[in-house]
This record gives C-alpha cells, structure tokens and sequence, in this order.
C-alpha cells in the first residue's frame, strides 16, 4: 500500500549555479499544459490510496502564480489524505508571497520548505543566487503568523572559498530563525551545472569534513541528528523523506520525478515536451528481492537510528547477520548493533559509502 | 637449385624505416604476391608486432626473380628489430651472405640501426645501403647519403627507393643478385644447417627455420641436434613463397621450414647447429650461444583462483618463446604467482600485453630485477634475481651487479642533457664517435639496473624523441648494493622490495614513498609508508585517512542513481590488492620504477 506522494514543478525563476534537478525556466505558456498533463498522469496512476504524505518539490513550486498555484491544488485535492498527514512545500524567499502562504494553507499544506543555503555574499555569488537575508525574516514572520509550525530551512556549505567563520555565520542566522527541521547540503559540482562547466573545484576533503563537524556540533544542541545531512527537532523529522530512507514504495508525479510501485523504480522523462504530450516514462528498473534488501541497508543506514531488525526480518524472512556478511564490520565497529538495531556511529558517517560497500551484492 | 643462382639476404633498419613495406613491395614486384593478397606487412604475424611496429618472431620467404633469363631464388629472412632480441637478429644474419641497411630519408641513420649494421659486418655480409622513403617531402637524400658515406659506403652503391611508391625496387632486385655472394657450401659434406628461429604451432609442433650450410637435408633424414643432443625423423621441409610449398630436399645455401614431431622448443636452440645421425658433421656452426634473461619479475593474478589459468598462459607462450623462463613463487603480499625471466624489458612488457590481451587474465606485474650476485662470508656465489632473496646483510662479502655498454645515438644539440643522464644514472663515460657534424654516438658504461626502470623514456624526453639507444652486456662489477623495503602500515610489502646502490637509496626511497603517496587512496585510517634498509627508515610519507565518502544527499530520484555509484566504487575495489588492511591498486607494484622526484 502505498502512502506516499512526490510531485515534481520544474519551473524556476532563475537557474542557479549547482543545480542537478530536473528544472526550467519559468515560462508562463507551459504552465497550464503541464499542469493539465500532471493531472492526468495522477489520475492514470493513483490508486486512490490514503496518503500520510504529500511533497510538492521543484524547481520551485511558489515561482507559480497564484492562479497557477489555485489550479495545482484543486489538482492535488484528488489525492486523498490520512487524518495525521504531512503535506510539504518547497518555496524560495524570492517568488513567495503572504498572499501565496495563505493559498497553501487553504490547502491543508502544514510544512514548507525554504532554500536559504546561505546568506553570505561570496557564497550566494557562487551559487548565483540573490541575498535575501531581510525578505527571508518577514517571510518567517508571516508565515509563523499564519499558522505555520513546521518549516524546514536548507542549509548549504562546502562552497568554493567558503571558510569556517562564513559557514559558522550562516548557521546563526539559521538557528535564529528558528526553524523545526534544517537540511543540509555538501555543495556536489555535479555534471551539466554551471559550476561543472566553469571548472569550479570542491574545496578539499579535510575542510569539507571539519565544516560538517561544526553542523553537527551547532546544532545538535537544539535538533535531533536523525539522518546524515537531517537535523529536527523531536517530532518534526521529515516524514515523507524517512519513506525514501526506510526503503518505502512511493508515487512520483511530474517531470523527470521517481516512483517505486510493485517493486518497479520508474523515472519519468525529463523532457518537457514529451511530458506535455503524455508521453510520460522513460526509464524502469525493476527491484529484485535482492536489490530490495540492498536499498534497505543503504538508505536505513542513514538514520542515525539505523535499520531495525526486526522490520528486516519481518519484510524479507531473513536476518541482516545471515544474508549480508558483517562480521567485518562489526568487528572493526564499522558498524554498531545495539540489539534491536544496526547502525553507523555516528563520526563514521562521513564516510559510510565504505561501509555500504558490503551491502552491495 | 643452383647454389650459383641463391641469394640470402636480410633487411637491416630501424622500427617504422620501412622495412616492411619494402618486404611488401619486393614480393609484389616480383609476383610473389599478388595485389588483393598482400595485407600491410605481410612479414608480421602477431597483432602486436604490427601495432608497436616491431618484428618479434622472425620469418624467411623465398622469392623467384627472372634476371638476365636466368632464374634466380632470392631467400629474404627477416630479423626482429629490437636489442632484446640481438642474438636472434645476429643468427638470422648469420644465415645470410648479403644485408640491405635501409634507411629513411627523412630521419637518418638511428643506434638500432647501427648496432645491428656492425652486427651484419661482424658476420662478414655484403651491405647495399638503401635510402628509403625518398618520395616524403621532408626527405633529406644528400645528407643521409652523406651519413652513409662517413660509415664508409660508396655514393654510387647507394640505392633510392620509395617503399610505398615501388620506386627504385627494379634497381635494388638488381644489385642483390649482382652484389650478394652466393652461397658457397659444399654440397657433398656431411649435413650442417643454422637454427636461426623456431616457432610453435598447435597443429604441427615446432617449426624450425633453417639454412643449409653443407650437404644436403631430406625428408625421412634422422637429424641430430648438435647442441641438445636431440633426434627426430624429418616429417617434412618446406618453403615459404610466401605461400606454404613442400619440398622433398633443402641442399647447401637453401632457407626452408622443418617440420619433425617435435614437442618443445626447448629441444630446438636458436643458433644451435643441425646435421644427420648416420653421417655427422664434425663440428658445429660457430657462434652458438645459450640465451640467458637479463631482467626478471613476479607476475601475478589480481585474482588469486587464477593462478592456474596464468600458468597455463605462461607454458602456451614459452612454446613460442624459449627465451622467456618462470617459476612459481610466493608473495605474502601478492600470493601466488611466477618469477619470470625475459631478455629485456620489451620482452617483458610484450609478454605482459600478451597475458592480458591473449590469456585475459589481470596481473600484477613487480618492479623488474636484474640479477644481482652476491658473495657470502664463507665464500659461496649466489645469484639474486628478486629482492625477496637478497640474503641477510651479515653473511653478505661483496655484491656484484650487471653492467652494460650503451650506445646513444643523437644529434649533438643534446649531449649534454644525455650526460646528465647517464651521470645520474651512475654512468661512466667511455668516448663519443661523431658520424658527421651534426650527429654523434656517446658510449656510457651504465649498471643495467638503471635502464631497467625509466631510462628509455628519460632519454627521449631529453632529447625530444631524437635519440636512440642499445646496449651489449660486458659483464659484473662490484657495487655496494643494499636491499630496500616498503613499509605500508607498518608491515613490509614483499613485492615492492628493491635493490638499490647504497648512496642512491635515500633518493630512491623518498621518490618511491612519495609515489606511492600519490596512488594509494585514502583509507578508513591513516597509512604511513616508509621506505627502510634493515631496520632503518630511510623516508616517510603518511596518507591521511579518508575524510569524505559519503552520499551526503539522498531523496526519492536519486536512490537509483547512487546506488550505481556505490556499485562503481565497489568495482572500482575489487581491482585493488588488499595487503594487510591497506588496499593498494595495481599502479602502486611499478610505483617502484619511477625515479621523478619532487
């Protein structure tokens, strides 16, 4: 039964230097036929399933105006809802209005998401991205008045020239806003970014580290470390997130977005054109047993909590010990079993691929 | 066949002069061949000869030429062009009466080129200096004429051909049959016929490439081997026009194929001399001698369940390959695996190529070794061809190694950075020869361990690819010799073990440790590495431990995505060697080789 949503708006006001997502420009004439395109892609897949979670991620979905915006949430009513439901947002400080907030929270949205990254200027030059820093308090502040108690604030870090003092600001600002949950992000140059393009290098590999040991230090004062780049204050983890960490099945609506249905991992194409004529899917893979298990130890072992054994067992038959070899491991305290589960301490995390080598099969 | 009307003649020139074209070209010309049949040098066989353009195994071809009405049997053997192989190149010469030294006329006169000409003089051939490749338009005939000239050659004598164009081919098929001596064999003496190559075929055993001295060799003949003692019944002889001809008898001066149920090369010594067991001959053919690896290394499978397949590669290419020598050894960082023996390091690295590309199995190959000799406290000799052997400092007397007589062909711009060089190389120098004024031939003696690692290529960024360079073997020098190891974590890696002069131990090791720095990733914990002699750190590098790995975001699209990148690093460890905890990829084994320090 699936109990999860993500819904790709791939539209953005402007493009920023490190994105690897599936986005483009804003251009008022595709709205519509996206919008109805996305609509029909729902109704020919949904189940009619109540869902515990819905995300509408981008792009940037508040860069819709707001009878664009109207027009998906009448789409998105189709979707039936739990009583306990978490249903996200992601928005920019830039495209996002009162007037906007209040819209979402017509619509029963309870979380939003905002990308600040960061408020330095050398940074945000970097990450072609504009200083908000004055627009991002009083948006804060409209939102919590309007009944907003679950925000989350993404923090990026590991930007070319960046040093600890810049990231130990960034973290200020974001801890005085107060928000329940922040993400962050270790700047990646991906392929086809504009900083791929400009030969940008990653900083080095011990500052990149010493800057992650400063979040965490920061701010597991107030937040709980719950995956390796999450931080949340006790109940307000990412619920529609931990369904991707905890190996759940999920429907993915929209533009180059992912879904996990009937142990098939299908990725939609990236080509708007083709999405606006329906043509829809482009890439599947199917998810043997095998896999199954595989995924579940890679991505559970995220969580600090890491995987459960008993939800192993009763999922897949089997113990974790007899299927996947971690002796090793456990020896060499790679790898941490408290009883009921197993998990990777947590200075180890940052360099857990090592480790999730041996769930490869 | 009239021994009056036989010509035997091989080609003498440097890699990529066209030699093999004009093999082509001469089999073309004379209708041994036709057009559609004749693929680009058709002398070569194994693929990787035609890519590196080198001649490994050897090949006769008899060709007929009408001149003057009168039939003439022209027999072109065909030598290998590299110094690896200059014993077999000096057989192969020594089944001929007459050589053509070509040479391109746009590059001149290269060392390989020179050696093998004072080879071909050795065995008292007549020369035809051909200049080749005159149709570039970069070709300089006046001045390698004049080259030609100051090694002592008439300007008329010299012959102007264009391989690719068939120029001058006419000319040249002339001169060899009015300047090449025929044989002069004594047809009704006992039998005495060269070795000068053998080859192994799966489907007809070995095949012995022999030239007729005296007497004559038929079909049904018994045969004895004059240096291995061995016998066989002649199954059949044949000749190669190119295309496969038996015959019933080779006599005095003839080029042919042997085929007896011969089961191992080992048995058929090239050099070694034939002749018959009811009528022998009393002597052998001169110039016999053993052919004996210079350079040795551990060869191992990445994989250990395939020692038995590398095994079974090493045997299928001794077959064709008496010169190479293996015996298994053990590594206690590499497992099991051969120490091999080659005649250099181009024998080493074709033998390589071969076992990966031929036999797919992934190896491992040690820094190479030459053989060291060491005279122990009671007396006794031992010869160490791996370090691994070198025996404990306290019994060692003295220590000997391999030295060679080098000869480096260049123009005379770069003398000075060659010097350097050699000098650093622990170089002496001899004397230097000009050929004329712009180019010149310095003679070093150098320890043949320093050629081994990187001096080819050093020499040729010293000189912009300009310069050429061979070796002769003179014999073994004292040299205070120690054995250097590597430690990683703590433990000594056997195969990255190197013997190395005493006063250059302390560059080496901190070259090395660097090196090695720079090719180990990053692990779990931090590596130190050092390089010591005894119980001495002699150098120190430390790879700090991994910091990041991490797939730091990880959402709904990206899921698939990063689970192929775990599957790519996984791959990527299955390559490496796992040596105690440290894991060490392949690059790291000739990490040893390299002398570039900071």
């Amino acid at each position: 039964m699936i109990k999860n949503c993500y819904i790709h708006i791939p539209f953005c006001a402007k493009i920023c230097s490190y994105c690897d997502f599936c986005k483009v420009l804003y251009d008022k004439k595709f709205i519509t036929n996206y919008l109805n395109a996305l609509d029909l892609e729902i109704s020919k897949i949904y189940n009619n399933e109540e869902l515990e979670t819905i995300y509408i991620g981008g792009g940037t979905p508040s860069s819709l105006s707001y009878s664009e915006l109207e027009y998906l949430f009448k789409i998105v009513s189709k979707l039936r809802k739990t009583s306990d439901y978490e249903f996200t947002i992601e928005c920019n400080f830039e495209t996002i209005t009162e007037e906007k907030l209040k819209l979402f929270k017509k619509y029963g949205v309870n979380r939003l998401s905002f990308g600040v990254e960061s408020i330095n200027n050398s940074n945000l030059q970097i990450l072609d991205r504009k200083e908000t820093k004055n627009k991002i308090i009083t948006i804060m502040n409209v939102a919590r008045k309007i009944g907003f108690n679950n925000i989350n604030i993404d923090l990026m870090y590991a930007i070319p020239n960046e040093t600890m003092g810049v990231l130990l600001n960034d973290i200020d600002f974001i801890l005085s806003l107060n928000p329940e949950h922040i993400s962050t992000y270790s700047l990646m140059i991906e392929k086809n970014t504009k900083l791929y393009i400009k030969d940008i290098k990653p900083i080095n590999e011990e500052l990149d580290y010493e800057m992650y040991k400063l979040i965490c230090s920061k701010l597991k004062k107030k937040y709980n470390h719950y995956e390796i780049s999450n931080f949340a204050k006790r109940g307000y983890e990412s619920k529609h997130n931990l369904c991707y960490w905890k190996n759940r099945e999920y429907y993915g609506f929209g533009l180059g977005a992912s879904s996990y249905r009937d142990n098939i991992k299908y990725t939609n194409t990236r080509s708007l054109t083709n999405y606006i004529s329906l043509k829809y899917d482009y890439y599947n893979e199917i998810v043997t047993k095998d896999d199954k298990m595989s995924y579940e130890m890679i991505l559970g072992l995220r969580l600090l909590n890491g995987v459960s054994k008993e939800e192993f067992r009763k999922k897949y038959n089997l113990e974790i010990e007899d299927y996947f070899d971690i002796k090793d491991l456990l020896n060499k305290n790679l790898l941490i079993d408290d009883g009921a589960n197993y998990y990777i301490s947590e200075d180890k995390l940052y360099v857990s691929n090592e480790i999730l080598l041996n769930f490869i099969r | 066949m009239k021994q009056a009307n036989i010509r035997n003649f091989c080609i003498i020139a440097h890699i990529d002069h066209g030699k093999s074209t004009l093999a082509d070209r001469i089999l073309e010309k004379t209708g041994s061949i036709s057009k559609h049949e004749l693929k680009e040098q058709m002398l070569d066989s194994m693929d990787i000869e035609r890519e590196r353009g080198i001649t490994i195994k050897l090949n006769a071809v008899q060709i007929n030429y009408k001149y003057k009405n009168e039939d003439y049997y022209l027999h072109l053997i065909d030598t290998p062009g590299h110094v690896d192989f200059s014993y077999e190149v000096s057989r192969s010469l020594a089944a001929c009466e007459g050589a053509l030294l070509v040479v391109d006329a746009s590059q001149g006169i290269e060392a390989q080129t020179l050696a093998n000409l004072y080879l071909a003089l050795d065995n008292n051939l007549t020369i035809i200096p051909v200049i080749n490749k005159i149709d570039l338009p970069n070709a300089d005939v006046d001045k390698v004429s004049g080259e030609l000239e100051n090694l002592g050659f008439n300007k008329e004598d010299i012959i102007l051909t264009s391989a690719k164009t068939g120029i001058g081919i006419d000319e040249l098929l002339e001169s060899i049959v009015l300047k090449i001596p025929a044989p002069k064999g004594n047809v009704n003496a006992p039998l005495k016929a060269l070795i000068f190559d053998s080859v192994f075929d799966s489907y007809k055993g070995v095949i012995t490439s022999i030239r007729v001295v005296d007497g004559k060799l038929k079909t049904k003949d018994i045969i004895k081997m004059m240096e291995t003692n061995a016998t066989y019944e002649v199954l059949s002889l044949t000749i190669n026009t190119p295309h496969e001809k038996e015959v019933k008898e080779l006599s005095s001066g003839e080029v042919g194929y042997l085929y007896a149920s011969i089961k191992s090369l080992e048995d058929v010594k090239v050099g070694d001399t034939i002749t018959t067991k009811d009528n022998p001959a009393e002597e052998s053919l001169p110039g016999y001698k053993e052919m004996k690896p210079m350079v040795y290394c551990g060869i191992y499978p990445i994989e250990a369940n395939r020692f038995d397949d590398l095994r079974e590669a090493l045997e299928k290419l001794k077959l064709n390959d008496a010169a190479l020598t293996f015996e298994a050894e053990t590594s206690k960082a590499l497992g099991f695996g051969f120490r091999c023996g080659f005649l250099g390091l181009l024998h080493m690295e074709i033998i390589e190529e071969r076992i990966e590309r031929e036999f797919n199995i992934d190896i491992i190959a040690t820094s190479p070794s030459v053989i060291y000799e060491v005279l122990l406290t009671d007396k006794s000799k031992m010869m160490i061809d791996s370090p691994t052997k070198m025996p404990d400092k306290s019994v060692i007397s003295k220590t000997y190694e391999p030295y060679v007589k080098t000869s480096i062909f260049t123009p005379k711009d770069y003398i000075g950075p060659i010097m350097e060089l050699c000098q650093d190389r622990r170089g002496t120098f001899i004397n230097m020869d000009y050929l004329d004024d712009d180019r010149v031939t310095i003679y070093y003696k150098l320890p043949l361990s320093e050629i081994v690692y990187d001096f080819f290529d050093k020499l040729k960024s010293a000189t912009r690819g300009y310069a050429s360079f061979d070796y002769d073997f003179i014999g073994y020098q004292e040299s205070d010799l120690v054995k250097m190891d590597i430690l990683l974590n703590g433990e000594i890696v056997d195969a990255l073990s190197v013997i190395v002069h005493k006063d250059y131990a302390y560059k080496r090791g901190k070259t090395v440790v660097q090196k090695l720095k720079e090719i180990i990733p990053r692990q779990m914990f931090e590596v130190p590495i050092q390089a010591a002699i005894g119980m001495h750190v002699i150098a120190r590098e430390t790879i700090k431990a991994m910091r990041k790995n991490v797939l730091a975001k990880c959402y709904g699209g990206d899921v698939t995505r990063k689970k192929k990148l775990l599957e790519k690093q996984k791959a990527g460890k299955k390559r490496m060697k796992q040596i105690g905890s440290v894991e060490v990829p392949q690059e790291a084994f000739l990490s040893i080789l390299s002398t570039d320090e900071k």
